[in-house]
């Protein structure tokens, strides 16, 4: 079974990316922040990473940074979530090493559709 | 390995085996059971091969009389198993003492070491928890956990080795 | 998601609203004493933003709509293109209190009221944001038409996480498609990085779908990659592309095509859109069917607290016990209604058991994914190249025995990786590849699971063993074990034979970390090594299910169980073949001898013997031995229940279990039984 990390510092976005996704048959780890979800990604070996942009202690930017960093996850899938319709901060987030993105707010099959096309069933 | 004596009263269940009164703390205590059929454990220790059913649980019976070297009378109408709860080698264990009759539950004072008599005591300080006082008599909270412990000397070998050493087993550190 | 879900996120919703909205109060009185301080405005921009979000999310539309206002003015203060004033503050309180009313009492909240609000913002902000609602972008659906789809990645799209193949199978989803590799730009061998994808590829696709949804097969890649996207008129002949360089196609390249597709709300439209399609006539792509098989594998997995399985598994346990106690009870019954009554419970009973025993086991692949890492750190540490491969990752094993593997596993990797794999000038002396091989392994044997770690370096050093062990005294000054057994010894207390104690291991303290866990989970360890070649270390597990089949026999006048998946047979024991068998230790089953134990004789059963025993052959490991015994009773439901600590010394059961009666019946532990019954064999063959 695929694992998806899934990093956002708002609760009931993490909840029901969690429900979702394990409905949709992946297995999910939560992480509240950047430097959780990094801890989190370098702990267990994820399929893939699904995170907020904006987040306290480290924000969404600086963790995909990072986790580029990681050989371990030169490749592994990230998606980041964003608000904005500004085409500068996707292009920011991409620079840094993002696969793809999901725009808030998100219907629970965009999320389903957006994982199985960057990671597959 | 100082032999300690209770600085404030303790709860604790009166028993008696062979005759000599002894007690567990009352916080130990899960339940007191009537004798059940018990299975015996090929290869255990002797005083602790049998086993018993307590309300699903596999639970072992340990019968102290062979740890102290005493006579093994027969069980009566009045013998029970008290069931207690205790940490061995630092693991939280279940275990049955069997006992000749058990009293009641009741209140074991302070009392301080000096008080109390030499004679009658048939066991090495370090398996003493507490004595305690109730009315005029001095009554023996086994420590059970060392007792049991895997890693238990064999008292009754001992015992027998330091009645040949000395007349007079000193509590206080001996 | 159930209803239930739906409602529990909800509330997650509610609650975490609640707190931010009472986060965001403190925020703004802190602020109005400190109006610049930027911690506070990112502080309070940061909880409008997760409002506005979360809200839009849970159906909150009035409140996702009216935050955003709130929320566009913060972010100016926040890029410092306004000052957060009194008057600022004082508003925004004022619209954090409304936003809780539209959380908690919406159809109470009117409008006019948030009108007012939102005016006197904008006057303070003077300047009102705009936010067009997502435009619904319908690509047009119709006819199926033939395409020619030709693709290159961007450089280091790979290692971002982009997935070509997925490409394609998203291609192949929209209809028929003919794919073409295009090799042409692969560089030669030693110029090549393998994270890189050098491949292009031409699709020839015959699909209803339209350009647009064929864009958005390459939605994250558009703005970077070469595409070209070209509606044919007529199927292509045999002279398609076959290894010929990326023709021009009349559509410019997608960079330019790119704007035709904004503004970027609509990609998230045009996701959003294809399940309430209705009006195409062709099955319409991917999403309406992953729609709903989404829907259909709603059921999907659930997390449970780990105390509340364990908590069904013993309920599940008493359940059999007192079902196998009724019937007890109704066996002597003449009521034809109860037994058919006592013996559907039997059956849902043996069902529900069969369902709960398949929750408490788990895939060792868990365990064997965590071990990459630490392959990979080692690797690093050491200076030694080292490869982990697994094998058996979907041996399931019950979830307690895996969580105390772990350990052991990992101090037996450690101990490869650190004495077993060389350096890597060791291994090209020694003619091995450069990189070293742990190899683990799992797989189920009878009643047991064998788990075992295997590296391809220089085996373990029969001398240096030797002597150490006639130093700690484990062995006498120039005793012959066999090899088997003096390599059990590494797992004594303080043996380690390294030379140095390096940071990973040498300490001795590891291995005999191993064996005392493998103790405590009743299970036996095998080392096989080979000089130059590497070693192998075994764990032989028994395989704990609460709840197994067993063998219910009598000796004497106790009763035990053998585990019924480590019998082989049962054999009479006539009289002669007892007698004759006196004082032996084989027996004569069809030509074979077979070594056999009298549990009459282990178990110290005062009781004399019945005149027909029975030998119940088991089997562990490979190896057998015949158990007799006075009689075999039956089949048993068995629960097991583990010993108590006061019992670990004891040797030749595994457990115990509560009989139809109520009495308690031990366990035998199979492969203990059988290591003994080859001791015997060991000895006998010694003396002969």
């Amino acid at each position: 079974m695929k694992t998806v990390l899934s990093v956002d510092d708002s609760a009931s976005v993490r909840q029901m990316v969690q429900l979702t996704l394990q409905g949709a048959g992946y297995q999910v780890i939560q992480a509240n922040d950047g430097a959780d979800g990094l801890a989190k990604a370098k702990s267990t070996q994820v399929d893939m990473v699904v995170t907020d942009l904006n987040m306290p202690v480290m924000n969404g930017l600086s963790l995909i940074q990072a986790l580029r960093k990681l050989p371990d996850y030169r490749g592994v899938p990230i998606i980041f979530l964003t608000t904005e319709s500004d085409a500068g901060v996707k292009q920011q987030a991409k620079a840094a090493g993002a696969t793809g993105w999901i725009t808030k707010p998100f219907q629970k099959d965009q999320l389903v559709a957006v994982v199985k096309k960057v990671l597959g069933s | 390995m100082q032999t300690n004596m209770l600085d404030e009263p303790l709860e604790v269940l009166t028993l008696a085996l062979q005759g000599e009164i002894f007690a567990l703390e009352a916080q130990q205590v899960r339940e007191i059971l009537d004798l059940v059929p018990v299975t015996e454990v090929p290869g255990a220790q002797p005083f602790v091969d049998k086993i018993i059913n307590v309300r699903g649980k596999v639970v072992p019976v340990a019968d102290l009389r062979l740890k102290f070297g005493m006579e093994q009378a027969e069980d009566t109408v009045d013998t029970r198993i008290v069931v207690i709860e205790l940490d061995i080698d630092r693991m939280s264990a279940i275990v049955g003492i069997r006992a000749d009759k058990v009293y009641e539950v009741t209140e074991l004072a302070p009392s301080s070491l000096a008080a109390v008599p030499r004679v009658g005591m048939r066991w090495r300080p370090e398996y003493i928890r507490f004595i305690g006082k109730r009315d005029d008599d001095f009554i023996v909270v086994p420590d059970i956990a060392r007792i049991l412990s895997p890693n238990a000397i064999d008292l009754v070998a001992e015992q027998a080795s330091l009645d040949r050493k000395s007349a007079s087993v000193a509590l206080a550190g001996g | 998601m159930t209803s239930s879900d739906i409602g529990d996120t909800n509330d997650t919703f509610r609650q975490e609203s609640q707190e931010l909205l009472e986060e965001l109060e403190r925020v703004l009185l802190d602020l109005e004493h400190r109006p610049t301080d930027g911690d506070l405005i990112d502080c309070a921009f940061r909880a409008l933003h997760t409002l506005k979000g979360s809200g839009a999310m849970f159906g909150f539309d009035r409140l996702a709509a009216f935050t955003h206002h709130v929320e566009t003015a913060f972010d100016r203060v926040r890029k410092g293109e306004i000052k957060a004033t009194a008057d600022l503050i004082e508003l925004t309180l004022a619209a954090k209190d409304r936003m809780r009313l539209l959380i908690e009492a919406p159809d109470e909240v009117d409008e006019a009221s948030g009108e007012q609000v939102l005016a006197r913002l904008q006057d303070v902000v003077a300047g009102a944001s705009t936010d067009a609602a997502p435009a619904d972008v319908a690509p047009a659906e119709g006819r199926p038409a033939t395409w020619r789809v030709c693709f290159r990645l961007p450089v280091g799209a790979m290692s971002s996480g982009s997935n070509p193949l997925l490409m394609i199978e998203e291609l192949h989803d929209l209809g028929e498609a003919t794919v073409v590799a295009q090799t042409d730009s692969i560089p030669p061998l030693d110029e090549l990085d393998p994270g890189e994808c050098y491949v292009g590829w031409d699709v020839q696709l015959r699909t209803t779908a339209s350009r647009e949804t064929i864009e958005q097969v390459f939605l994250f890649l558009l703005d970077d990659m070469e595409l070209s996207i070209e509606r044919l008129e007529a199927p292509a002949d045999a002279g398609y592309a076959e290894g010929g360089p990326l023709e021009e196609s009349d559509d410019v390249p997608v960079v330019a095509e790119a704007p035709s597709v904004q503004p970027p709300p609509a990609e998230a439209a045009a996701l959003q859109d294809e399940p309430a399609q209705k009006s195409s006539a062709a099955p319409s792509p991917e999403q309406t069917p992953r729609a709903a098989s989404a829907g259909a594998k709603s059921g999907g997995s659930v997390r449970v607290p780990a105390e509340r399985l364990d908590e069904m598994m013993d309920r599940v346990g008493e359940l059999v016990i007192a079902q196998s106690r009724l019937k007890q009870l109704t066996k002597a019954s003449e009521e034809s209604q109860i037994k058919s009554v006592v013996e559907e419970i039997e059956r849902l009973a043996g069902e529900l058991q069969d369902i709960t025993m398949g929750v408490r086991m788990v895939a060792i692949g868990t365990l064997f994914g965590r071990f990459r890492r630490l392959v990979h750190d080692i690797s690093n540490d050491l200076g030694k190249e080292i490869e982990l491969v697994t094998e058996g990752e979907e041996t399931e094993l019950d979830k307690t025995m895996i969580e105390r593997l772990a350990d052991p596993l990992v101090h037996l990797i450690r101990n490869s990786s650190d004495h077993g794999l060389e350096t890597p000038t060791g291994r090209a002396e020694a003619g091995k590849p450069a990189k070293g091989r742990i190899t683990l392994t799992a797989r189920h044997a009878g009643a047991e699971v064998l788990i075992s770690v295997r590296d391809d370096g220089r085996g373990l050093d029969r001398e240096r063993i030797q002597a150490r062990a006639e130093d700690n005294g484990l062995i006498a000054p120039g005793a012959k074990p066999a090899d088997q057994d003096l390599f059990k010894l590494i797992f004594e207390p303080g043996f380690s034979t390294a030379k140095e104690v390096t940071n990973l291991s040498g300490r001795g303290v590891g291995m005999d970390v191993v064996k005392r866990t493998i103790d405590e989970l009743r299970g036996a360890i095998d080392v096989r090594s080979q000089t130059g070649e590497g070693s192998e270390v075994t764990l032989r597990l028994p395989l704990t299910l609460a709840i197994i089949d067993g063998l219910l026999v009598r000796v004497g006048r106790s009763r035990y169980v053998i585990p019924l998946s480590a019998v082989e047979e049962c054999v009479e024991l006539t009289p002669e073949a007892d007698v004759r068998s006196t004082g032996r230790s084989f027996l004569n089953i069809r030509d074979e001898l077979v070594p056999f134990i009298r549990l009459r004789e282990l178990f110290r059963s005062q009781v004399g013997s019945d005149p027909f025993q029975k030998v119940v052959i088991v089997s562990a490991g490979g190896a057998r031995v015949g158990l007799v015994v006075d009689q075999v009773l039956g089949d048993h439901q068995t629960v097991i229940k583990s010993l108590s600590k006061l019992h670990s010394d004891v040797k030749s059961f595994s457990g115990a279990t509560i009989l139809g009666d109520g009495t308690v019946a031990l366990i035998l532990d199979v492969p203990q039984l059988v290591e003994d019954g080859q001791a015997h064999d060991d000895r006998f063959k010694a003396a002969s």
